[in-house]
């Protein structure tokens, strides 16, 4: 874990931010809303190792938590996100190399993406704040799902070729 | 070595964990830190919003164009041929066409309420990771906005300023589940809170007890305590059920919004409330039904009559419509 890609990935998370909050944001998709921002901070978790991972959720938590319209305490995307990137380094260990397997890749991404929502509501009710109803909050997490898996094909192999270019030689043997 | 790996990360994600519940803890005891670095972003993006604004205003309705596609599909061949005549006219700025109407709506809301008004375009939307309903606006504190302002439309209510930066605000919107609103039943001046559902459908608690509600009841704005952050008056939704369940203390409605808060592209911002209450003045008064009564005009008939008694059902040019 070089201090150099730490940065390259968090300056690479803050434009994916930028695009997230000034375009994205402003298509009304069907079902629920799309974040492509998670998306991408779901991809690159997959592909980092467990010290890695875990450091790249917390920065791209604390980037998430900068949003202006977010009701959440700040800190609170960070604590999920750090959760997310030891969950997701422990299961890529036991999984194994997604390079091989991108279907598997693409599934694991839309199912963190999901699953990051969910414990950001839980831990969101936790501090007592009110998310809506239940039916709302399955719609937006499973609508928000349902678009990363149909992006990610797009996404996952620009993130790939991303994370590429970010490694040292020695990284990549 | 690999234990020492595992070990090292588990450590970091103890430290991280620990950073994140403090700054957590940071924000819930209200420290600045954390609120100027929101309004820092805030003011970062606004320019870019503003700019994207502009570019993708085109294609942020293409979801909801596409699946309305089917319905119009029938309709559109006959449209066609019209259509290619008025191309021309609406190819000129179409976009801004609807922006000035509702503009011009906005406004002539506020001037019937005696409000002076900020008018604003919408620049920016909530991301779905936010869980919140909210939109930014390309007006702010150099324009006279400040925190907890009312914000409307054409049709009534649309928010309430959230936050402010120079340029830029951030408007919670009324479909919020946080979003509360004290209303008053237009027809019978009972008092409830209005509920945001996170869809534009709403509820509606009345607070007598005696209080009746009716399908179609419209609600305006209580109004807040110095106008902050309601000024009263302000059309709110109308009441399409009404729930009778004998279990509640009070009774229940599902109210509809006045204002679609999907499409909005113009909002105006009370910055200064009427000096006086304008009651029920901008309630929306219904259109009314136009009845067309067909009276069959006496036919004479010629000679070759058989009974030569008038027809009992006119042709149809002689229907007056």
């Amino acid at each position: 874990m070089r201090p150099a890609r730490i940065a390259s990935s968090a300056a690479f998370l803050f434009f994916v931010f930028v695009v997230q909050e000034a375009a994205v944001a402003r298509i009304n998709f069907p079902i629920a809303g799309y974040s492509l921002y998670i998306a991408v901070l779901m991809g690159l978790l997959a592909m980092e190792d467990r010290s890695a991972a875990v450091m790249i959720g917390f920065i791209g938590g604390v980037i998430l938590d900068l949003s202006p319209s977010i009701d959440a305490p700040f800190g609170q995307w960070a604590f999920v996100m750090t959760v997310m990137g030891y969950i997701f380094a422990a299961n890529r260990e036991s999984i194994g190399d997604f390079s091989t397997r991108p279907a598997a890749l693409v599934l694991f991404v839309s199912l963190g993406a999901t699953v990051s929502l969910l414990i950001f509501l839980s831990l969101g009710a936790l501090l007592g704040e009110s998310d809506g109803n239940f039916q709302r909050i399955l719609t937006t997490s499973l609508g928000n799902g349902l678009w990363t898996l149909l992006f990610s094909p797009v996404i996952l192999p620009m993130l790939s070729k991303f994370r590429r270019i970010s490694l040292t030689s020695r990284e990549r043997k | 070595m690999a234990q020492g790996g595992n070990n090292r990360s588990r450590l970091l994600l103890v430290i991280l964990l620990v950073t994140s519940l403090f700054l957590i803890t940071l924000d819930l005891r209200g420290v600045s830190l954390t609120q100027s670095s929101r309004s820092a972003t805030q003011s970062f993006l606004a320019p870019i919003q503003r700019v994207a604004s502009s570019a993708f205003s085109p294609i942020s309705h293409f979801f909801s164009d596409v699946k309305n596609f089917g319905k119009t599909k029938a309709q559109l061949k006959d449209v066609q041929a019209a259509n290619s005549k008025l191309r021309a006219q609406i190819i000129l700025n179409k976009n801004a066409e609807g922006q000035l109407l509702q503009l011009k709506s906005a406004l002539n809301l506020a001037g019937r309420g005696g409000y002076k008004v900020v008018a604003a375009r919408v620049i920016g939307r909530g991301s779905v990771s936010t869980f919140t309903q909210t939109i930014t606006i390309d007006a702010g504190s150099s324009d006279g906005i400040t925190k907890d302002m009312t914000v409307i439309s054409g049709a009534g209510l649309v928010g309430v300023v959230k936050s402010v930066t120079s340029n830029s605000a951030i408007v919670l919107l009324m479909s919020d589940p946080s979003f509360r609103v004290g209303v008053r039943i237009a027809r019978t001046q009972s008092a409830g809170v209005l509920l945001g559902q996170g869809d534009s459908s709403y509820t509606m608690q009345l607070l007598d007890p005696a209080g009746t509600i009716k399908v179609g009841d419209v609600l305006v704005s209580l109004g807040s305590e110095n106008n902050r952050p309601f000024v009263p008056g302000i059309p709110v939704g109308r009441v399409t059920s009404v729930d009778h369940t004998s279990a509640s203390l009070t009774q229940q409605a599902t109210v509809i919004g006045l204002t679609n808060l999907s499409n909005l592209e113009i909002v105006s911002v009370i910055i200064k409330p009427a000096t006086a209450d304008p009651r029920d003045g901008l309630v929306p008064t219904p259109i009314p039904t136009v009845t067309v009564f067909v009276t069959p005009a006496p036919v004479v008939f010629p000679s070759g009559s058989p009974s030569g008694l008038p027809s009992p059902t006119p042709s149809p040019s002689q229907v007056k419509k």
